[in-house]
């Protein structure tokens, strides 16, 4: 079981029987970071971590990639009395 | 839009629109968030808010299952925000994708060695910009790879719950999210360049 039910048949069998090569396992960094893939695609995934020392380094700068993002984006706080201006309009 | 926003009327009973407010305003703070991460204009959110709110008020009997109420409020205001910036022709056009799969940001800074006396060379590469220029780098994606990253990264969505507002097959949200951060990358490192921050200006070198 993939991160899309209607993958193609097999494809989730294709991982689970080969490892997985590096340009495979960077194509996948985000969806693995994002924790949308599960099953032999995740765990093929995973088995490649433990072997590759490399796509480990450069998952571990995608995740910070995104943990600075997230941060500088900031957050953004409703300005003064929209709330009150919204239940207004709606009422 | 606001004078025509603040005179529109919907007819809605008051039962109704007490259910309504009990759905959708304690989504109201992550709508405008997500308004203004995607326009970088407070004025603009507010207006695009508000109009998601009326437009929600006067489909609310279409609202089939309370618990979609967000993702349903978050489709409203994305369309909105769509036809907003319809013609505005402000979009790049983008390299095709095999260009964009062989760009490594991690790669280009081993390479360029910005800050040769870093021990934490690409902690310290990012830790140089400032919150505008990532922000700016943001605004910069085209929408459809912009959309999916802001709902990534300001609200946490899932990706089934980011294709229920994008009304586009899971399989998109993930090529879209992929896709949008090369693109991230991409420009926080021509930023990087337009600020001296990196010495060469090689773009054969780049990928």
């Amino acid at each position: 079981m993939g991160v899309r039910p209607q993958a193609r048949a097999g494809e989730d069998m294709e991982y689970a029987t080969r490892p997985l090569s590096c340009e495979e396992a960077v194509k996948q960094f985000f969806a693995y970071l994002d924790r949308a893939l599960s099953g032999e695609r995740m765990e093929a995934l995973e088995a490649h971590f433990d072997a590759c020392l490399d796509c480990c380094e450069r998952l571990e700068f995608s995740r910070k990639v995104d943990a600075f993002v997230k941060d500088r984006l900031g957050d953004a706080p409703l300005p003064d009395g929209m709330e009150e201006r919204i239940r207004r309009l709606i009422r | 839009m606001r004078q025509g926003v603040e005179q529109a009327v919907v007819a809605v009973d008051l039962d109704s629109r007490r259910r309504f407010e009990e759905l959708t305003l304690p989504h109201l703070a992550a709508l405008y968030r997500f308004a203004l991460k995607l326009t970088g204009n407070v004025a603009l959110a507010d207006d695009l808010v508000q109009e998601t709110y009326l437009r929600a008020l006067r489909g609310f009997a279409s609202l089939r299952d309370p618990g979609a109420a967000r993702s349903w409020l978050f489709q409203i205001l994305n369309r909105l925000v769509i036809d907003h910036h319809r013609g505005a022709s402000r979009e790049a056009p983008l390299p095709p994708p095999e260009e964009l799969d062989r760009f490594s940001l991690y790669d280009l800074i081993w390479e360029e060695d910005p800050l040769p006396y870093s021990d934490r060379l690409h902690e310290d590469f990012l830790g140089q910009f400032r919150d505008e220029e990532v922000r700016a780098a943001l605004l910069a994606l085209p929408e459809a790879f912009r959309v999916p990253l802001v709902l990534l990264y300001t609200e946490g969505m899932t990706y089934r719950e980011m294709a229920d507002v994008l009304g586009c097959p899971v399989g998109t949200v993930m090529s879209r999210l992929h896709r949008g951060r090369k693109i991230l990358e991409r420009e926080l490192w021509e930023c990087a360049r337009k600020r001296g921050l990196v010495k060469t200006w090689n773009t054969q070198r780049d990928r």
